[in-house]
């Protein structure tokens, strides 16, 4: 009996194993065995050349750095800015006003819609001729303002930045279930002893719902890093390439391009930055790598 | 309520500041609620517009006009797109839970050498981005001469998300009492039988939100559509939005007609289940 049961768990482990494999661990191998050679569709075969993408990336590649630096701005602005207006939010459902519920079910939805979608709704939304923006600055009176927003040189990087806001209900939605799981005795003794709501808010609240922040942040993060939608269907990249993203770049270097062992040294870097943005947030965050899952 | 009690005893100028904090509130709130809404409702109003309506930039449509989704339905085959997107989202969907299904009942039940580490390795999946590797999953879908197929799109997507599904499905297993399962084993069910007919019908919570997870992340997926994909027979309802910005570029209602066919599936499927998702949601965000 006890053989037959070991039997049929490891019958019933393959089809996990056998996707951990086809999606993640071969993948995984490839990307990082193949970032250190010279391969291309054009060409036949590899030809292993050390740490020649690294360095071209890194010295020579101004895109690159472009791109690099936009990700790594966008994951800031994103970890911090955006999280906090999340759980900002949070706090005031948190309060409990009339139709909270459906407040947070109005905030969610965003996420609920294809990026793809959202991205085409806001490059209408941006329109230079029609579009809402320029014709609300025009019925202020600010006309002179109206530009294209997309695709200017200089409004291009914060046009796209501006979208993801409403992407915070998101983490308010997590930061809520957490601040509503808490005992209100707890609460509410605070306030027999004096406390204001807002100094309830950030001396009881936001430390215990500390762990669930740590997670809408390292969420937050990750979900910048692998940003792809919304930027290939707004801006895709442009102009020239001030909107362009990691993920735009190795897509244009992979399967534009086909510069595999190239792409593929982009790739390294993304997985690489996505170790350390998560670690460094746990870090922040006073936790130390004690808590597993 | 205690609270009134307590509120009715304070001063004036404190009564005047709670009433300032709840103005303050529901301010914040419209305004949020606003900013989400006003794009998606613009964007529905629109599509009953015509062309000269939307070029005026009114608000609303000067009356409901239906050309725009005829249009539309005439220039792209966007209910192939849709039955594209709904059968490789639930294809990809059903396995996924019932591959998960089974691996988490055996990390939740097996006892064998080296488990946990197994486990542990599968776990540090959830923090590969999915758009690194997108180039080896190309190349091995091209070996399987998958490219361009709905097959390969499924069988791509029935691996993301495997290991939170893993984890949640894990601890749901892990929390049904043994004894349940052992008077069945002692009344001569097999270990596939106890699994079907006990287990799963237990962690029915569970598994119905991994579903609700992994039904929107397939539904709304565009990257790896987008480079797996290239015929108009394959093509998924996101991946086609990218066609509509030049095909549509002279009739914008169709544009926001299409647009409207493409979100409202999983607005409604939001609006009828939206505890259903949130719970979910809240329940799958256990990254790191």
């Amino acid at each position: 009996m006890h053989k037959e049961k070991l039997k049929w768990c490891l019958v019933f482990l393959v089809p996990v194993v056998v996707m951990f494999c086809f999606l993640y661990a071969v993948p995984l191998v490839k990307v990082i065995y193949t970032s250190f050679f010279d391969y291309k569709l054009t060409v036949k075969g590899m030809q292993f050349s050390g740490f020649k993408n690294y360095v071209e990336l890194f010295t020579q590649d101004s895109v690159f750095r472009v791109a690099l630096k936009n990700t790594i701005v966008w994951i800031l602005l994103h970890t911090f800015l955006h999280v906090a207006l999340g759980v900002f939010l949070a706090l005031v459902l948190n309060r409990k006003p009339r139709g909270w519920q459906f407040v947070r079910t109005v905030y969610m939805s965003p996420n609920i819609i294809a990026a793809s979608a959202m991205a085409l709704i806001w490059r209408i939304i941006y329109n230079p001729d029609w579009g809402i923006v320029n014709g609300f600055l025009k019925a202020i009176g600010l006309g002179s303002l109206a530009q294209n927003w997309l695709f200017g040189v200089n409004t291009a990087f914060g046009a796209v930045t501006v979208i993801w806001f409403i992407y915070a209900g998101y983490t308010t939605t997590l930061v809520l279930a957490r601040l509503l799981s808490i005992p209100s005795d707890l609460q509410e003794a605070a306030f027999i002893d004096g406390c204001t709501p807002i100094q309830v808010d950030f001396r009881i609240l936001l430390p215990i719902a500390k762990d669930t922040i740590t997670t809408t942040m390292i969420m937050a993060a990750s979900y910048m890093l692998t940003m792809f939608p919304l930027i290939y269907m707004t801006t895709g990249g442009g102009p020239g390439n001030k909107t362009y993203n990691l993920s735009l770049f190795l897509y244009q270097k992979a399967m534009i391009e086909n510069n595999y062992g190239y792409a593929n040294a982009v790739g390294v870097v993304v997985i690489i930055m996505g170790m350390v943005c998560m670690n460094l947030i746990k870090w922040m965050m006073g936790e130390r790598g004690d808590r597993q899952t | 309520m205690n609270a009134t009690v307590e509120i009715r005893s304070l001063k004036a100028t404190t009564r005047a500041r709670i009433i300032a904090g709840k103005v303050f509130v529901y301010l914040v709130m419209a305004c949020m609620v606003v900013v989400c809404l006003f794009p998606i409702v613009w964007i529905i109003l629109s599509s009953f517009k015509t062309n000269a309506e939307v070029f005026k930039g009114a608000f609303f449509p000067g009356q409901v006009n239906l050309d725009a989704y005829k249009y539309a339905l005439n220039m792209a085959p966007i209910m192939r797109f849709f039955v594209n997107s709904v059968f490789i989202s639930v294809t990809a969907m059903l396995i996924n839970v019932t591959a998960v299904s089974m691996g988490a009942y055996a990390f939740s039940r097996g006892v064998f050498k080296g488990k946990e580490t197994l486990f542990t390795i599968i776990m540090a999946a959830m923090v590969l981005p999915s758009t690194a590797v997108i180039q080896p999953v190309y190349m091995q879908l091209r070996t399987l001469g998958m490219l361009d197929t709905k097959a390969g799109l499924i069988l791509v997507y029935c691996c993301f998300g495997m290991p939170v599904g893993l984890m949640l499905l894990r601890t749901f297993f892990s929390s049904i009492p043994l004894e349940t399962e052992e008077s069945a084993a002692i009344d001569g069910a097999s270990f596939v039988m106890t699994f079907v007919r006990i287990s799963v019908p237990m962690a029915k919570p569970g598994i119905a939100t991994v579903m609700v997870l992994r039904f929107l992340e397939y539904w709304n997926e565009f990257t790896y559509a987008l480079v797996l994909t290239t015929s108009v027979n394959n093509r998924t309802m996101p991946l086609s939005l990218a066609y509509f910005v030049s095909s549509f570029s002279f009739n914008y209602p169709a544009m926001f007609a299409a647009i409207t066919l493409s979100v409202l599936p999983a607005l409604v499927i939001f609006a009828l289940f939206s505890r259903q998702v949130v719970n979910s949601m809240v329940a799958g965000a256990v990254k790191g």
